[in-house]
């Protein structure tokens, strides 16, 4: 009874340490996810997070079990005086366990086809990755970015899960957050939010402790009561949402890869939305550990039926997998030498233990096979009673477990482990290191510098609205060291906000410039774009509500009225904060440029998919077109002068 | 439709060369490349004509970032994005080629616009182009082996 007690007591400090370690885990995620800045490392930090909380969450319900199940043996015992657990299990047999691998997961999607031939804004994009549970065991993939122009999100991952008995469930749940929410909770402050997240996260951390003494009430199995203790909700950021889930089994294995159906939450109004086929491919695959694992060794005498009485050969068999090695001496199987013969211990096979043979002492073994169209039957004699009855328990175990892992046990299906990786440069898609741009000490940082501090003051005075561009983060930071300012696929926040009084006055004129402009009408075969580019895409975090125009600006809806066409891909500008070269005037310019860059938007087929649209701040002259339209391409170059631009054709 | 692999000299400084080298780009050399011809017919939706893909590059344009080219400083044209089942992939275009020529106005030294006006023409139902992509080199290079 102590051993039991022992024994159980273990598995739940085992547990319990995990659990420690998950809410550390749990904190830290926490923390990062309230500090960082970059989208990217959000979306990982709440998907860490939420790792670590169903991981809590499943260890808690195995405490919980583990709890009622001591409970009910204590019950037990007392009612009917007898030590229950002793009875029972030992008769029935256990299947071995075995390793279990999911690998190259692979989930079809399903795009309307408006949504091809459309160029609609910018990509709508979610971070989606999948969760995998065997039992108490669950791990994660890495996140894939899915936008529309994936038709499938793969996961490379191999996962394996070690310890899995034959009845698995492997539960399968992709979870998929939309990529372009504002973060923040709502109004409130940054600083605000990240205190709350983590001084909750230490807090609920105590309180979970207190819960996980034994002294305590458990918490309710529906996890209703950790749900509150978890202050999962509390934590601003990005949210994953369950977007998907399927459960595989043994019946689902098989050692290539094979198409399973998924069960789809949601639908095509949440933010989280990504058009799933329906159908999850993946190659599931087991090794029990009867095929990997010696199951029984031992000195052993091998006659072949039909052969002479004496001709008994000394050897020493090893039981592994579907055939039982005979090697001559042990010596050679840790040697890794051929054995001297295999009998085959398969479906097929048929043992029993023979008759006392008069000349040996114990009772033999016969084994029968099948080669062809022949019999052949081998007898085995061990050296006494009790090596014979553990071989014959070894050769039942052996067909238990085989009847139990089914289609495993016909051949060893091969797991790969998964290689240590290098860690992914995550910008292949994201397109050039242009991106991250590091203003380093040169001599242009000068120019660069004295450029954005006049243009600062001169929206300084603007500041009663409200606006700040998007660089200007670079001066609120801390005066450390030059920080590397995420300039990728910004627009220039200001000049869409200006208000209207000063635009208005520069806004009337342009249309009637442009349809003066002969030349531009011909130009270009398409309309204006919607908007000037890359609003959604701007900053992450350091502006605090984005305040965006209306999206029919006058200007665009006179242009496009004036074009009188609806290409199908609606095209986007590629709008770049001034370039230095174009900064020299800049108090003249500045005003302009909100209409400049509409008309460039509209003379430009272009669009800029994000991912090629960085603006370069490093101050290296760009080339102008040398076109006979001086005016408006000269505009053009001045603004889009890094920009790489796509059109689609 | 896909057509035979011809060798090609495009560029505005053809001149004749008997073999083909890897598809070096130096600015202002004549360029000699291997080439596929790949037939598109343009796909009415409403009342317009699409190809389905995207078009990258350009005389104008920064060549340094373009993720396809192998020669950062190529200023041609490249295809960024083939839309899946559409007109283009039909046809064999796939991303990362570069368009040498459009129904043979060559497209190696083309301003971004001018390149995007030669695919969309309204007047035009096929357009033939003339592209190459690494692999085609590796596999004339294998046969030749």
């Amino acid at each position: 009874m102590a051993s039991v007690n022992n024994s159980k007591n273990l598995r739940d400090s085992d547990i319990q340490k995990k659990i420690d370690h998950e809410i550390r885990m749990r904190d830290g995620a926490c923390k990062l996810l309230a500090a960082c800045s970059q989208r990217d490392q959000a979306l990982e930090a709440a998907k860490s997070l939420l790792t670590c909380n169903t991981r809590i969450m499943a260890y808690m319900s195995e405490l919980q079990r583990m709890k009622e199940a001591q409970v009910m043996q204590r019950v037990a015992r007392r009612s009917d005086g007898t030590r229950s657990s002793d009875a029972g299990p030992m008769d029935d047999r256990l299947p071995c366990k075995g390793k279990v691998a999911i690998s190259d997961l692979r989930i079809p999607l399903m795009w309307k086809d408006t949504e091809y031939f459309k160029n609609k804004g910018e990509l709508h994009r979610c971070a989606v990755f999948c969760l995998l549970q065997v039992g108490g065991e669950i791990h994660d993939t890495d996140m894939v970015m899915v936008d529309r122009t994936l038709t499938d999100i793969c996961f490379d991952n191999t996962i394996v899960f070690s310890e899995a008995s034959p009845g698995f469930e492997l539960r399968v749940e992709l979870y998929s957050c939309c990529s372009e929410e504002d973060y923040s909770a709502g109004s409130a402050p940054r600083k605000l939010a990240s205190k709350l997240s983590s001084s909750l996260g230490r807090s609920a951390g105590k309180k979970l402790r207190v819960a996980m003494d034994p002294g305590a009430c458990s918490p309710t199995s529906n996890g209703g009561a950790v749900t509150l203790l978890l202050p999962g909700h509390a934590v601003a950021g990005p949210k994953y949402h369950l977007l998907a889930h399927t459960s595989l089994s043994l019946s689902h294995v098989q050692d290539s890869f094979r198409t399973h159906d998924l069960s789809i939450s949601g639908n095509e109004d949440c933010s989280y939305w990504v058009p799933l086929y329906g159908s999850v491919c993946c190659r599931l695959a087991a090794q029990p550990h009867c095929m990997t694992q010696q199951m029984m060794s031992g000195c052993l005498k091998v006659k072949q039926l039909g052969g002479d009485p004496q001709s008994w050969t000394n050897v020493y068999g090893v039981l592994k997998g579907t055939n039982l090695f005979c090697y001559h001496r042990q010596e050679d199987m840790e040697a890794n030498v051929e054995p001297a013969f295999t009998i085959a211990i398969n479906k097929e096979t048929r043992i029993r233990a023979s008759e006392k043979d008069p000349h040996s002492k114990a009772q033999s073994i016969c084994i029968s096979n099948q080669y062809g169209g022949e019999e052949v039957t081998h007898t085995l004699s061990a050296d006494s009673h009790e090596e014979t009855h553990r071989w014959m328990e070894a050769f039942w175990q052996q067909f238990y477990d085989m009847s139990q892992w089914k289609q495993c046990c016909d051949d060893l299906m091969k797991i790969e482990l998964p290689s240590p990786r290098k860690p992914a440069l995550v910008t292949s898609k994201q397109g050039s290191l242009y991106h991250e741009i590091v203003i380093d000490t040169s001599d242009d940082i000068s120019t660069v510098t004295d450029i954005l501090t006049r243009r600062m003051q001169e929206l300084e005075l603007r500041s009663q609205l409200g606006t700040s561009p998007p660089w200007m983060s670079l001066f609120e930071e801390s005066p450390g060291g030059p920080r590397t300012p995420r300039l990728a696929r910004h627009s220039p926040r200001s000049p869409h906000r200006l208000p209207h009084s000063p635009l208005s006055p520069l806004r009337c004129p342009w249309p009637g410039l442009l349809s003066s402009d002969a030349s531009l009408t011909s130009d270009s075969d398409s309309p204006c774009s919607t908007s000037p580019c890359s609003r959604h895409r701007g900053w992450a975090e350091p502006l605090s509500s984005p305040r965006f125009r209306p999206r029919t600006l006058s200007l665009d809806a006179k242009l496009s009225t004036l074009r009188g066409r609806g290409y199908g891909g609606v095209l986007q500008c590629s709008c770049q904060p001034p370039s230095s070269s174009s900064l020299g005037p800049i108090p003249a310019q500045c005003v302009p440029q909100a209409t400049l860059s509409c008309s460039s938007s509209t003379s430009s087929n272009s669009s800029s998919e994000g991912s090629h649209s960085p603006s370069s701040l490093d101050g290296t002259p760009f080339s102008r077109p040398s076109s006979a339209r001086r005016s408006l391409r000269n505009v053009r170059a001045k603004l889009d002068p890094r920009n790489w631009l796509q059109s689609q054709v | 439709m896909k057509g035979p692999l011809s060798y090609l000299q495009p560029g505005r400084n053809t001149k004749v060369s008997d073999q083909s080298e890897t598809m070096s780009f130096i600015p202002g050399q004549p360029v000699t490349a291997v080439v596929q011809r790949i037939e598109i017919r343009k796909l009415r939706q409403g009342e317009h004509l699409i190809l389905g893909f995207s078009i990258g590059g350009g005389i104008d344009q920064d060549p340094g970032q373009n993720p396809f080219s192998e020669d950062k400083s190529d200023k041609g044209i490249y295809v960024t994005r083939v839309t899946p089942e559409g007109p283009a992939e039909v046809a064999g275009l796939m991303m990362g080629d570069k368009v040498m020529q459009v129904n043979g106005w060559d497209m190696t030294m083309v301003t971004h616009d001018q390149a995007r006006k030669r695919l969309t023409k309204k007047n035009e139902d096929v357009v033939r182009l003339l592209v190459t992509r690494k692999s085609l080199e590796q596999a004339v290079k294998h046969s030749m082996m």
